[in-house]
């Protein structure tokens, strides 16, 4: 393989794991990663807490240390915006011209962020947080002010409310649904969520949203639909994302806002594979899903080298993700929760492992709060589709790894 | 020079647990699985969580309970990501009911 080139458009933690694993995996022909961005591929949950409280320096955050990417012949390429990825001439063009021809190309361009667009949406101090850059923006404009505005309440706002109380200022949520990460976590959990963020002195404002931000040059106070005034010093907007597929625009390849992969992450043409918040992909427990996680990002990155190498494998993972605020920890795994809800723990006292069974009895997601243990041995019970006793679920003695017939 | 130092009685760790300690000033879990002890650094190489805190133990390796790393209790290796840096190992033994630390 060593006159073959291999591209990787992405120098995200996706794109850099699939690097490392095909280096790791023997692949000796040119390795190539392009990203737009001025670092070196790094993690982003500490984003939205250490680093963003400033109790961890950008060094922790690198996937590899300086020099490591050299050592293994991987060649990065720094502030290339890409413009096209055409799988038909097999090259990558840059924005800035030039192109690069591949053998094989792999796209992981992740996600980003939707815009809020009201009036005064581009006054000084409207934030938003995907990159190193904006978590330092927060960061410092956080540095002497006293109130915040965080719009949205999904994972990124949480975490950055969080993180804004945890640095002294007051912080209030617009959020449009009825409760704290709706989408994702439903009803039930979402409330515990809220209580969590109302104790620490958080205010909420749900079913509401934004009508529009004013100011002198900077923000000074939002006003919401329903009429409220929010005198502030800062405004961090977390309203979901989009996901960078305009590489591959007009190649029929978008499905659920994504690059549409099969069960291996190639796409429709044989050379292009996606991995990561980017590839709507088919599971073979949960269909057609889209996921944007840190663990799927790494799972994908390792799968889709192997794929580049000519693994017909299907990526079976069955997703997996945390989430720190104040000194709660959520997880969960699967990928969307169903009605029938059957409790490990207690809601009331926040301390749980809630799982999610199909009308069959199949177990496909489950959520904990502080009680992340109960997460990780459902995994392999979901993958494998298993539906357990509910009496044993609901009881703490057992050991879910009792329950999967595989290790039986 | 390594000495074996005494960190607990045989019956401190139980089959299935790990135990962290602190030897020479590193802080060092000690594990017992299949009836075999292990010795490693408590710190995991990722974000640095403590592995004796609710990190699963299954065979030969551990899995950390902040973010998934999972290593092996023998050689230290990363067996699963994020992290990337392996833990060190340490020897370790039991002997007259006491198990110690090769440090």
């Amino acid at each position: 393989m060593a006159d073959r080139t291999f591209v990787i458009v992405g120098a995200s933690l996706t794109g850099a794991t699939a690097a490392a694993t095909l280096r790791g995996s023997g692949f000796d022909g040119r390795l190539i990663m392009l990203g737009d961005e001025p670092h070196a591929p790094y993690e982003r949950p500490g984003l939205s807490k250490a680093y963003l409280r400033g109790e961890e320096p950008a060094e922790e955050l690198f996937v590899r240390p300086p020099g490591w990417w050299d050592e293994q012949g991987i060649e990065i390429r720094l502030e290339a915006t890409v413009e096209r990825v055409d799988p038909r001439e097999m090259t990558v063009t840059f924005r800035a011209g030039g192109s690069l021809p591949f053998d094989s190309a792999l796209v992981a361009t992740g996600v980003r962020n939707r815009v809020l667009d009201v009036p005064g949406a581009d006054l000084d101090g409207v934030l938003q947080l995907r990159r190193i850059p904006d978590a330092d923006a927060i960061r410092d404009r956080a540095r002497g002010a006293s109130r915040a505005v965080v719009v949205g309440m999904g994972f990124i706002g949480a975490e950055v409310a969080a993180s804004l109380r945890q640095l002294g200022l007051e912080v209030t949520i617009v959020e449009i649904f009825e409760t704290a990460l709706f989408r994702v976590l439903g009803a039930r959990i979402g409330k515990v969520l809220e209580l969590i963020h109302r104790d620490h002195g958080v205010e909420i404002l749900f079913e509401d949203n934004v009508e529009r931000l004013e100011g002198a040059g900077r923000v000074e106070r939002v006003i919401t639909q329903r009429g409220r005034s929010i005198e502030c010093d800062l405004v961090v907007v977390g309203i979901g994302t989009e996901p960078n597929v305009d590489v591959m625009a007009g190649e029929g390849l978008d499905e659920l806002g994504g690059i549409r992969v099969d069960a291996t992450l190639r796409t429709a043409f044989p050379n292009v594979f996606a991995a990561g918040d980017v590839a709507t992909h088919d599971h073979p427990v949960f269909g057609t899903v889209r996921v944007e996680h840190f663990d799927n990002a790494i799972k994908m990155g390792e799968h889709v080298a192997g794929a580049m190498l000519g693994s017909d494998d299907p990526f079976d993972d069955p997703h997996w993700f945390w989430s720190d605020q104040y000194d709660s920890e959520i997880q969960m795994g699967g990928v969307r929760l169903t009605d029938d809800m059957v409790l490990r723990g207690s809601l009331e006292e926040r301390r749980f492992c809630a799982f999610f069974l199909d009308p069959a009895g199949v177990l496909r997601a489950c959520v904990s709060i502080d009680w992340p243990r109960d997460v990780r041995r459902s995994l392999p019970l979901i993958r494998r589709a298993v539906a357990p006793d509910r009496a044993a679920l609901i009881d703490p003695a057992v050991d879910l790894r009792t329950l999967d017939p595989a290790r039986a | 020079m390594a000495e074996f130092i005494t960190v607990a009685a045989t019956g401190d760790v139980e089959e299935g647990a790990a135990k962290a300690f602190e030897v020479k000033g590193a802080e060092v879990a000690v594990a017992r699985s299949g009836a075999t002890l292990y010795a490693f650094s408590d710190i995991c190489t990722h974000r640095h969580c403590n592995l004796s805190m609710g990190g699963e133990i299954d065979g030969t390796t551990i899995q950390c309970e902040c973010h998934g790393s999972m290593f092996s209790m023998e050689t230290g290796e990363v067996i699963e990501g994020p992290a990337t840096e392996p833990i060190k190992t340490y020897g370790v033994r039991e002997q007259d009911g006491q198990i110690q630390v090769e440090a």
